[in-house]
């Protein structure tokens, strides 16, 4: 129902309420995977809840992001008075490692939201009493996942690399010189999200509790890195593949071969990261698959 | 038992709601629905039956989320086996437990259980306003569901259940858990979902007065097996075994008035029992010749047993 157009407002309309039939348009099931990876996102951030829900991921994401924000204002405000070279201070191939520790934290806050509370609320047997199906809904939530952590993954690199577009004296001279590093900073800010979210999840889709995941999560991913620390200490030769077992760093490794500044120093070939990622991200999905199949705690 | 199939007026948009034809489903050693055979088109249909009796197993079933072991599934002429995803798009579904995410706000929740049943984002929004308003929860909607009553997260379950116009609303015992003027006000609203908004209704439940007011045809499940199916003002007996009447003044009077209009009264236990016509014509007969007899009516009642009566047999 709409009503005669106010008086100076050609667009005002009063809108009927009241329940009325909708034979409008209907969205394909995408659209119910993207729904749950937005709501899942939003709420994994803590969106529309307390601030109690939202400080932790808003300290590890502004974190991530310090030592790009710290460089880029340096050389704003010294690098040209001081004659100061920040050129090569904070190489893209280094920067995951420096944050490294806050992106497995924000992975470990983050992945419990996507399914711990769906559980723990009974929400599941909601969701697959719409056109959702289990592999969808597993799809939304890994969406869910792996959006929030690219803010940590690839938001910082990238904003190092448009803040020192910005401060150079010929930008597209650099642009030309070095566009070879975007592809390469969104491969690496995608091999680190892609990894984490799959390993929160699988550890999360266990877990009835955040609690209990978060601490799942950490463990399953440092205990692997401190032994493999540790045997390689005590032995002499030929322990560079016990890097592969570091499941923490594994994806940062990966990642670091990408940029050809870091190919050399980081031990193994890149296949061999390649491999060993896959067989943690193919096993994190397999859990993940076999959580939710059909008939298994709804 | 033969399928029920009533002459009530078609539901919304498909003629028979729901065709199940030897549905069976076993959970290891209990048989939860044993050879259910029914076909539904009342606009609103109760499903009675004690804890246990595969109520909810079978309104799984319906949507898809529980695969017979045998039988065919027909709802709103979609093959559930084939095409659940598809049907579950027409459908609303008010599950009984507990399964609302208690970090979302109503109108959060409405709206994202809007867009996966497919609607638009914006269409979502609105008929999240929609519904809301339908169930006394506009002014809730922006309140964290932790925060809400049984009743109110009753409400919200409906909301979301009817969001995107579904033809056929399935309630998993709707008054679960209320107090009383919280379930009067959920079964006024389940009565209007089909006699004001359209909507046709399958209702689970096992207590019977839920179903009797707010339905139109009935379903009763024992222990997994269909027991009894119709449309509620049939399964009432007074056509059947006409009414008890026990009177002051001149019996034989009455008795005579009451020949006098066709029908047969007999003397039984101080009283008379009449018979003879459908319940509006009998009740209409037996006020007129009271009132030309000139006699005082102390009882009047159905002679035979009641329909709380047949169902309550029924389910137990």
């Amino acid at each position: 129902m709409s009503g005669p157009a106010a008086p100076g407002g050609a667009d005002a309309q009063i809108r009927d309420v009241r329940y009325q039939r909708d034979d409008g348009e209907r969205r394909g099931r995408v659209a119910g995977v993207v729904s749950l990876a937005r709501w899942g996102a939003l709420r994994a951030l803590g969106a529309r809840r307390g601030w109690k829900a939202k400080i932790v991921p808003i300290a590890l994401v502004l974190a991530a992001l310090g030592p790009a924000v710290v460089l880029l204002g340096v050389r704003a405000l010294f690098a040209e008075r001081t004659g100061l070279d920040l050129t090569d201070a904070l190489p893209f191939s280094d920067y995951q490692a420096i944050i490294g520790v806050t992106i497995l934290l924000f992975a470990g806050i983050v992945t419990p939201e996507l399914l711990c509370p769906d559980r723990r609320d009974g929400t599941l047997s909601l969701y697959f009493s719409t056109a959702v199906s289990r592999s969808e809904y597993l799809a939304g939530r890994a969406l869910g996942a792996v959006l929030p952590l690219l803010l940590v993954t690839l938001v910082p690199m990238l904003v190092l690399y448009g803040g020192i577009l910005v401060f150079e004296e010929h930008p597209l001279g650099y642009l030309q010189g070095n566009w070879a590093e975007l592809p390469r900073i969104f491969g690496a800010g995608f091999i680190l999200a892609i990894y984490y979210a799959a390993v929160g999840l699988a550890v999360s889709s266990l877990a009835g509790r955040r609690a209990y995941a978060v601490g799942g999560y950490l463990l399953l991913l440092i205990a692997p890195t401190l032994v493999s620390g540790l045997v390689r200490e005590s032995v002499s030769g030929g322990a560079e593949a016990l890097d592969l077992m570091a499941l923490s760093t594994l994806p940062i490794g990966f990642a670091a071969k990408l940029f050809p500044d870091a190919a050399d120093e980081v031990p193994n070939a890149i296949g061999l990261w390649a491999l060993a990622y896959l067989v943690v991200v193919l096993a994190a999905v397999a859990v993940l698959l076999r959580r939710y199949r059909a008939g298994v705690d709804e | 038992m033969p399928p029920a199939t009533s002459t009530a007026p078609a539901a919304p948009r498909a003629a028979r709601l729901v065709a199940a034809h030897g549905v069976s489903k076993r959970f290891g050693s209990v048989l939860a629905l044993d050879d259910v055979t029914v076909e539904l088109d009342a606009p609103a249909t109760g499903l009675l039956g004690a804890n246990g009796a595969g109520k909810s197993t079978f309104m799984k079933a319906l949507l898809g989320l529980v695969r017979p072991d045998a039988g065919r599934l027909e709802v709103l002429g979609v093959d559930v086996a084939r095409r659940p995803a598809e049907l579950r798009r027409r459908l609303g579904y008010m599950p009984e437990r507990d399964c609302l995410p208690l970090e979302m706000t109503a109108r959060d929740l409405v709206v994202h259980l809007g867009e996966l049943r497919g609607l638009p984002r914006r269409a979502a929004v609105l008929r999240a306003s929609e519904v809301l308003f339908q169930v006394g929860l506009e002014e809730e909607r922006s309140r964290l569901i932790r925060t809400f009553s049984t009743g109110m997260k009753q409400r919200a379950k409906l909301a979301q259940a009817l969001v995107h116009s579904p033809e056929l609303v399935v309630l998993d015992e709707p008054t679960n858990g209320l107090d009383p003027a919280g379930r009067e006000e959920m079964l006024s609203l389940v009565r209007r979902l089909s006699r004001d908004l359209g909507i046709a209704v399958l209702l689970s439940s096992h207590v019977l007065e839920d179903v009797t007011r707010t339905c139109d045809a009935v379903v009763v499940l024992r222990e997994g097996r269909l027991v009894r199916a119709g449309r509620i003002e049939e399964m009432s007996a007074l056509g059947q075994h006409g009414v008890l009447v026990r009177a002051t003044g001149d019996v034989d009077r009455f008795a005579a008035g009451l020949s006098a209009r066709g029908l047969v009264a007999r003397r039984l236990d101080g009283g008379l029992t009449v018979t003879g016509a459908v319940e509006d014509v009998l009740l209409d007969a037996v006020r007129d010749a009271a009132a030309e007899a000139g006699v005082g009516l102390r009882e009047l009642r159905p002679a035979g047993p009641t329909l709380e009566d047949a169902l309550v047999d029924a389910i137990e």
